[in-house]
């Protein structure tokens, strides 16, 4: 019994050693995961924060000042109007917008009445808009405090909190459109990698090959269903979204079919270059889970890209994921349009390209 | 025979080699092969049989030297040349999962041929090699030989000028054999050239002219008759004879190896095939071996080639 069992231990090992693929992954994957997940700290840092101060004086820069020095808030950008503090906001440029009151100076002084401090908070990510509630009611608070001591009556300073979209903060309103981002990746990248490495696991490549057809042909022939399956695959996530979890899409449909398209074409483009340098579909499988990986983890589907620390926000940008889900949730949760987005298109239309290039000439290196 | 010359030949292979690393697969190889003829291909696994089909089908481009097929060079112009050849793979290498008559009409389209044509050719090619009664049958699920006989026909359609089989007959039944090697004959016959690849020795012997690959070298080409008779096979001052032996065939094997005077020695049934030095009689022979009976048995194909081997094995012997 112990010698059959060390029998088949003995084969098992050895068909492990011959199939290093299979071991690094095994060795990779959990570190990789357990990095990411070490790393990434999900207390709410660096929210971008874009102010519109219109009373401009020492008061108002030491508020802000005191809301950077919480860590919690960035200042991404400053701006002239309350028009153009939503615009940014819709836009994903800031996460939340502060507009401080023209009287906000003398206010402070006097304390005859408290000062209204309006902050829209982006509530696409329920639970980053929570805590810059918490955050800025915290400090609001501790400000009024302080005065308070001194013998003033009314609340120096009261924030009135306006959350702009996803007013009931729910979940879904976030992670569905990020949802359409990971589904895409999966049927874009790994069924078109095994599309064509499965013709060359079987041998019907080479019959392919003596043909009078031209690669581009083959390839073009190939890819092509499978940016219809994901497009039909979009549609369907896309009524379910609005019917079953009623999550509803204030941007243009239209733009979002044409965007996904755009992030289709960096999936298949690294799902050609994944079967290029494959033979085999376990091979493939293992090579796609490398990208796959790092699109659930860094690309903002489940932390928010500010929680992603520092060197490892690089890879989330090269990420067509990260572009996409940005684009979606653009659209879907704050109606955002292509010049809000302009950013996130250019540099998905970016990696695109990069990917269609490398991966057609792989793949003409691969025939011939 | 025809050479690169007199434009009769469907395929001519002159001085290819082709390395894959530091291996060479092909050293040197050339041959022709006369139009409507039938050329078979032989050699041990590994010798570069593969290679060299895969070389004339444009799937791979020759190290150094010329292949040409139906007079066009496949280098320069393997476009028009794909569309004049049919190849059967090795190994079976149309759709699974697509039925017999699916497999045909997308290689039929490959071809280029459309509409009412395309279904002719395919209607044809399938009765011609007779799968048309399996046509709604997925080809995964078909026999040995029923595939090889879709393969033959998907590689048909287009009408080929050349058709490149690499041992289409490995692993099929006698019967489906011979139909297979009838259904060759029958396209050499309306002029098409045929390379066959192949391990049986009886299909070798029905080919107009042989090759033979030996660790990347063509050891010996030309008709199977004029191998035989090669002085090589059996030097002057040696004979073959076969020796009947009954039962104890096989202690006699070991018995004969040990002769000073035996050279070669297979067993054929109860009998032993020999080549000797004609220094021993036949009355020493029979008596050393014990033998029941005794006869002059001419050289067979597979004899020569095993003879051709040897040799090649004496005269370099670092391998």
């Amino acid at each position: 019994m112990i010698g059959d069992l060390a029998a088949v231990l003995r084969k098992e090992l050895l068909h492990l050693r011959r199939d290093p693929g299979t071991l690094r992954l095994a060795l990779l994957i959990p570190a990789l995961q357990l990095t990411l997940f070490g790393l990434i700290d999900t207390t709410v840092r660096d929210v971008p924060l874009a102010v519109f101060d219109q009373s401009l004086s020492p008061e108002s820069r030491e508020l802000v000042a005191a809301l950077e020095a919480s860590r919690v808030f960035r200042v991404a950008r400053r701006v002239a109007s309350r028009d153009a503090l939503r615009q940014e906001i819709v836009a994903g440029r800031a996460r939340v917008g502060l507009e401080l009151p023209l009287d906000l100076h003398r206010r402070a002084l006097t304390a005859e009445r408290s000062s209204t401090l309006l902050v829209l908070v982006d509530g696409s990510d329920a639970s980053v808009a929570a805590q810059a509630i918490d955050a800025v009611n915290g400090l609001a608070l501790s400000r009024s405090l302080e005065v308070l001591a001194r013998g003033v009556e009314a609340l120096p300073l009261e924030p009135r909190v306006q959350v702009l979209f996803n007013p009931e903060l729910r979940s879904a309103a976030l992670l569905i459109p990020g949802l359409i981002g990971i589904l895409l990746t999966f049927s874009g990248t790994l069924l078109t990698a095994f599309a064509l490495v499965r013709e060359r696991e079987r041998g019907t490549l080479e019959q392919l090959m003596v043909t009078p057809l031209s690669p581009a042909a083959i390839v073009l022939g190939k890819l092509l269903p499978y940016l219809g399956l994901a497009m039909v695959q979009l549609a369907v996530v896309l009524v379910l979204m609005r019917v079953v979890f009623r999550v509803p899409i204030h941007g243009d449909l239209l733009l979002l079919g044409a965007l996904s398209v755009e992030y289709l074409a960096s999936l298949l483009a690294l799902g050609l270059l994944i079967s290029a340098r494959s033979r085999t579909q376990v091979e493939a499988t293992q090579r796609a889970q490398l990208f796959l990986l790092p699109s659930i983890l860094l690309s903002g589907y489940i932390f928010p890209l500010t929680a992603v620390p520092a060197p490892l926000r690089v890879v989330s940008h090269l990420l067509p994921a990260t572009h996409f889900i940005a684009i979606a949730r653009g659209i879907i949760v704050r109606g955002a349009g292509l010049l809000d987005l302009w950013q996130h298109v250019l540099a998905l239309g970016l990696i695109a390209a990069a990917l269609l290039l490398a991966s057609t000439r792989a793949f003409r290196k691969t025939l011939s | 025979m025809s050479g690169a010359s007199d434009g009769q030949a469907g395929v001519v292979v002159q001085g290819v080699s082709r390395d894959f690393g530091p291996l060479r697969a092909l050293d040197r190889v050339s041959l022709a092969v006369a139009r409507g003829t039938v050329f078979g291909l032989l050699g041990p696994n590994g010798s570069g049989k593969s290679t060299l089909i895969r070389l004339l089908c444009g799937l791979l481009a020759p190290s150094e030297g010329v292949v040409e097929v139906d007079g066009l060079d496949v280098a320069s112009r393997g476009e028009e040349v794909r569309r004049r050849v049919g190849y059967v793979p090795q190994r079976f290498s149309l759709y699974d999962d697509l039925t017999v008559a699916e497999n045909l009409d997308f290689y039929a389209a490959a071809y280029g041929l459309r509409g009412a044509e395309r279904r002719r050719r395919r209607e044809e090619a399938a009765a011609l090699v007779g799968v048309a009664s399996q046509g709604g049958r997925l080809a995964g699920v078909l026999s040995g030989g029923w595939r090889q006989r879709l393969s033959l026909a998907a590689a048909i359609m287009h009408r080929p000028r050349v058709l490149l089989l690499d041992e289409p007959t490995a692993g099929i039944d006698p019967v489906a054999r011979r139909a297979l090697w009838d259904l060759l004959f029958s396209l050499a016959g309306e002029g098409v050239t045929l390379l066959v690849s192949t391990h049986y020795m009886d299909e070798a012997e029905r080919c107009s002219r042989v090759g033979y690959l030996f660790q990347s070298r063509l050891l010996a080409e030309g008709p199977p008759d004029a191998l035989r008779a090669r002085p090589d096979v059996t030097p002057s001052g040696t004979r073959r004879l076969e020796a009947e032996l009954g039962p104890g065939v096989a202690a006699g094997l070991a018995r004969a190896r040990a002769l000073p005077y035996v050279r070669e020695a297979t067993i054929f049934g109860t009998a032993l095939h020999l080549l000797v030095d004609d220094r021993a009689t036949d009355a020493a022979v029979a008596r050393d071996l014990g033998a029941r009976a005794l006869r002059p048995a001419p050289p067979s194909l597979e004899d020569a080639f095993v003879r051709l081997t040897a040799l090649q094995g004496a005269e370099r012997p670092g391998r």
